[in-house]
C-alpha cells in the first residue's frame, strides 16, 4: 500500500491562496446547504406566501386608478426584507457554532485556512444563500412590472440596497457565531442585534421625541370664504390658505435633531437610498404608492421638523410635501453604522478563531 | 533554519530537530489544570504511545502538538518549528486525528477528501489521486460515493484517519484511533501505523488499548494527573519486573515446587479438583524461561504459564501501584 509518497523532497511545500481558500469554504458551506431537503420546502412556503401577498395586493389596488404596480414590487421588498431579517440570522448564526458543536471546526483550523478565510467563505456562503430568497421571489418582481407603473430607475437600486441589507445581517451572524459557543445563543444574540437595527431604532426615535420638544410660534390657517360657507361643492384643495399675522405659541417636535436615530434602521437604508419618483403632474395624485416609498416619505418629513407638522409656522405658509431645503439622504449615515457593527463584530471573531488558542471559554472544547 | 548566527546550538540539538519535543508543557482551563508539567519526545520512524487514564492530559497534550492550544508554558518543537510562531508551516507536515468524530454529514467521504486536500493547498487533479488511494488504504473505497452521515462508527473512524494523512504528514498524531474499530480493523490499523512509522514518519498514538499499543509502538510516554511519570521504551518495559500467572493441575505441587525456587506467590485453588493457579512477580524473561524449565522438569502438571498482562499495561499498573 503506498500511504505516504516515496519521494519527500518532490512534494513542494503546499501554499494555500487566499481565494482558493475561501472558495473551499463557500463551496463546503453550500454544498451542504443545497443538500437540505429542508431548505427547498423553506424556499416553496416562502414563495407560496409572497405570492399570495402580492397577488391579494393587486386585487385591492388595482380598483382604484393608481396601477398596482409599485404596490406590489415594494410590497415585495418590504416582504423579503422583513423576512430576511428573520430568516439570515438563522442561516449565518450557526455557520460556526454548528461547527464547534459538531468537531469539524477544529479541523479546518488545523488545516492552512486562516480565520479570515474563514469568515469570508462562511459569510459569503451564508449571504448566497439568504439571496436564494431573493431570487425566488423574481417572478413575483416580473408580475408587478407587467403592470408599467413601476419607477424604473428605482427599481435595482431597491433590489441592490436589499441585498445589500441581507449580507450585513448575515455578518452580524457570521460574526457572533464565531464569538458564540452555542447555535443557540448566537441566533438569540443576532436576532437581538437585529432588532436593535429594526425595532430598536424606531423606539429610541419615538423615545427621545419628548427631548426634543420646542415651542414654537404660529399663526391661524386662514381659507377662502366659499370654504367656510355651506353650500361648498367644489374640491377641497387643502393648500388653499394662507397664513394669518398674529403669532402664538404652541408645543412642536424639533424632529429633525433625532431623525439620524432612525438612520441604522434596514428599511430606512433601504428606502432611502431609492431615487424618488418625480412628483406626478396631478397634484392630487399620492405619489408613494408602497410601502417603502411611504417609509422615505415619513423620513422626509421628520427631517423637515415642525415645518411638516405645522401649517403656518412663524406665519409662513409651510410647502408640502417638503422639498424646499433638502437635509441630504439619511442612508449613507445608517449604512455606515450598519458595516462599522458587522466589521467590529467580525474581527472580534476573527481572533477568537485565532490557532493556536489562548483563552478558552469556560466548558467549551476545541476539539 | 531560519537563523543562521544559532548554527551551532542547532547542530548540538540535531537529535531534536526531527520529531516532536516538548518540554515543560502546562496548560489550565480556568481553574482545572489539565497539564501541569508534561516533557515529551517522539522520534521519526517511531511509534510513541501517549498512556494514561482518563483525564490525564492526554488530549490536552495533543491539542497543543497540534498546533490548536496554547500552552501556558513550555516550548514545544515539531520537526524543529515552533507551532506558535509558524503554526501554518507546522500544520503543513502535520495530520492530526481527533477523539471526536466530526464530519461534514451531507457531503460524501470522497468530497470530505478532496475538500481538505484543497485546504492543505493540494491541486485538484493530485487531491482526487490522493483521495481514491486513500480511501482504498483504510478499505472505504466503496462507501466513497455515499453520504458521510450513513458511515458507522468504524467506518467514520477510518475516514478520520484518510483525512489526517491526506497531507502527506511527516509527523502523525492519533488520538484514540482504534475505538469503535472491529478487531479486523485493529488489526488493519495496526500494520498501517507499523508502515506509516517505518517509512520515516514520526507517529503519536494515544490509545485505552494497553494491549493494542504492546504490539505497534516503540516507545511509551506515561501521564497522569497532567504530569510525566514515565517515558520508557519497549525494550526497557520488558526488562522489568512482570506478573506471570502460572496454572497446574496439582496446585500442591506447584506451591512446593515455587518454594523450593524461593519464590513468594499468591495461590488460587480450584473448587472442583486439585488444580488451581499462582500468581508471581519475575523479573524478566529470562528467570521467567529458566523457572518454567525447573518446573516442567520437576514433573509439575503445567498447563498455563504466561505474563497476566501486557507490557505496558504492567507499567501502567505498577505506576498506579507507586501513586498515593
Amino acid at each position: 500500500m503506498s500511504i505516504s509518497t516515496p519521494p519527500r523532497t518532490a512534494v513542494p511545500a503546499s501554499k494555500l491562496g487566499y481565494l482558493s481558500g475561501i472558495g473551499t469554504v463557500f463551496g463546503l458551506e453550500i454544498r451542504q446547504r443545497v443538500r437540505n431537503r429542508g431548505w427547498y420546502i423553506m424556499l416553496g412556503i416562502w414563495f407560496v406566501v409572497v405570492a399570495a401577498v402580492v397577488g391579494l395586493a393587486a386585487l385591492s389596488v388595482g380598483l382604484e386608478e393608481v396601477g398596482p404596480g409599485q404596490m406590489m414590487f415594494e410590497l415585495v421588498i418590504a416582504f423579503v426584507l422583513f423576512f430576511g431579517m428573520l430568516i439570515a440570522p438563522a442561516l449565518s448564526a450557526n455557520s460556526i457554532t454548528g461547527d464547534r458543536a459538531n468537531g469539524t471546526l477544529a479541523i479546518l483550523q488545523n488545516t492552512l485556512l486562516t480565520p479570515g478565510q474563514l469568515l469570508w467563505g462562511k459569510w459569503l456562503a451564508s449571504w448566497a444563500a439568504s439571496l436564494g430568497f431573493l431570487v425566488v421571489t423574481i417572478p413575483l418582481i416580473g408580475w408587478a412590472m407587467t403592470y408599467g407603473d413601476v419607477y424604473l430607475p428605482a427599481a435595482p437600486v431597491l433590489v441592490g440596497m436589499l441585498a445589500v441589507e441581507l449580507g450585513i445581517v448575515c455578518a452580524l451572524g457570521v460574526g457572533i457565531s464565531a464569538l458564540a459557543n452555542r447555535t443557540l445563543f448566537a441566533v438569540m444574540v443576532t436576532y437581538l442585534l437585529v432588532a436593535l437595527l429594526g425595532l430598536g431604532t424606531l423606539i429610541a426615535y419615538g423615545l427621545s421625541m419628548q427631548l426634543v420638544k420646542v415651542e414654537v410660534q404660529v399663526s391661524e390657517q386662514v381659507w377662502p370664504e366659499e370654504y367656510q360657507s355651506g353650500e361648498f361643492y367644489g374640491t377641497w384643495d387643502e393648500e388653499n390658505y394662507t397664513c394669518g399675522t398674529r403669532l402664538y405659541p404652541e408645543q412642536s417636535f424639533a424632529t429633525e435633531r433625532i431623525t439620524w436615530l432612525l438612520a441604522a434602521n434596514p428599511f430606512v437604508v433601504v428606502a432611502d437610498a431609492v431615487p424618488q419618483a418625480p412628483a406626478p403632474a396631478d397634484e392630487q395624485m399620492f405619489n408613494a404608492a408602497g410601502p417603502m416609498g411611504a417609509i422615505s416619505e415619513g423620513v422626509r418629513y421628520s427631517q423637515a421638523g415642525p415645518k411638516s407638522q405645522i401649517p403656518c409656522l412663524n406665519g409662513v405658509k409651510s410647502v408640502d410635501p417638503p422639498q424646499a431645503q433638502n437635509p441630504g439622504p439619511l442612508w449613507p449615515l445608517g449604512l455606515g453604522i450598519q458595516l462599522l457593527l458587522a466589521a467590529g463584530i467580525l474581527v472580534a471573531g476573527r481572533n477568537k478563531l485565532k490557532t493556536p488558542a489562548g483563552k478558552l471559554a469556560s466548558g467549551t472544547r476545541i476539539a | 533554519m531560519k537563523t543562521t548566527g544559532m548554527s551551532r546550538e542547532i547542530e548540538q540539538h540535531r537529535f531534536f530537530d526531527q520529531g516532536i519535543t516538548a518540554t515543560g508543557l502546562a496548560r489550565s482551563f480556568g481553574s482545572v489544570k489539565a497539564v501541569e508539567n508534561i516533557d515529551f519526545h517522539a522520534e521519526p520512524g517511531r511509534v510513541t504511545a501517549l498512556i494514561g487514564p482518563n483525564g490525564s492530559g492526554k488530549t490536552t497534550l495533543l491539542l497543543m502538538l497540534a498546533s490548536l492550544l496554547r500552552p501556558d508554558a513550555g516550548t514545544i518543537r515539531v520537526n524543529g518549528l515552533d507551532p506558535l510562531a509558524e503554526p501554518r508551516a507546522v500544520r503543513s507536515m502535520l495530520g492530526w486525528m481527533p477523539d471526536t468524530l466530526g464530519f461534514w454529514e451531507a457531503l460524501t467521504s470522497r468530497e470530505i477528501l478532496t475538500t481538505v486536500a484543497a485546504l492543505y493547498g493540494i491541486d485538484k487533479a493530485r487531491a482526487k489521486v490522493r483521495a481514491n488511494e486513500l480511501l482504498d488504504v483504510v478499505g472505504l473505497g466503496e462507501l466513497a460515493d455515499t453520504p458521510a452521515r450513513v458511515l458507522s462508527r468504524g467506518q467514520a473512524q477510518r475516514l478520520s484517519m484518510a483525512r489526517a494523512l491526506i497531507n502527506d504528514p511527516a509527523v502523525l498524531l492519533l488520538d484514540e484511533p482504534a475505538s469503535g474499530l472491529d478487531p479486523g480493523a485493529r488489526v488493519q490499523l495496526r500494520t498501517m501505523v507499523r508502515g506509516l512509522a517505518d517509512s520515516g514518519k514520526t507517529v503519536v498514538i494515544s490509545s485505552h488499548v494497553l494491549v493494542e499499543l504492546d504490539e505497534m509502538a516503540d516507545a511509551a510516554v506515561f501521564l497522569s494527573k497532567g504530569k510525566t511519570v514515565r517515558s520508557q521504551s519497549l525494550a526497557e518495559a520488558g526488562a522489568q519486573d512482570r506478573r506471570y500467572t502460572i496454572a497446574s493441575l496439582d496446585l500442591a505441587a506447584l506451591r512446593a515446587g515455587l518454594e523450593s525456587n524461593n519464590l513468594q506467590a499468591s495461590y488460587l485453588g480450584n473448587l472442583e479438583n486439585r488444580g488451581g493457579s499462582a500468581k508471581l512477580k519475575l523479573p524478566g524473561e529470562n528467570r521467567a524461561a529458566q523457572l518454567l524449565g525447573a518446573l516442567v522438569g520437576a514433573g509439575i502438571p503445567i498447563t498455563a504459564f504466561a505474563p497476566s498482562s501486557g507490557l505496558l499495561e504492567e507499567t501502567y499498573l505498577s505506576l498506579e501501584d507507586e501513586m498515593p
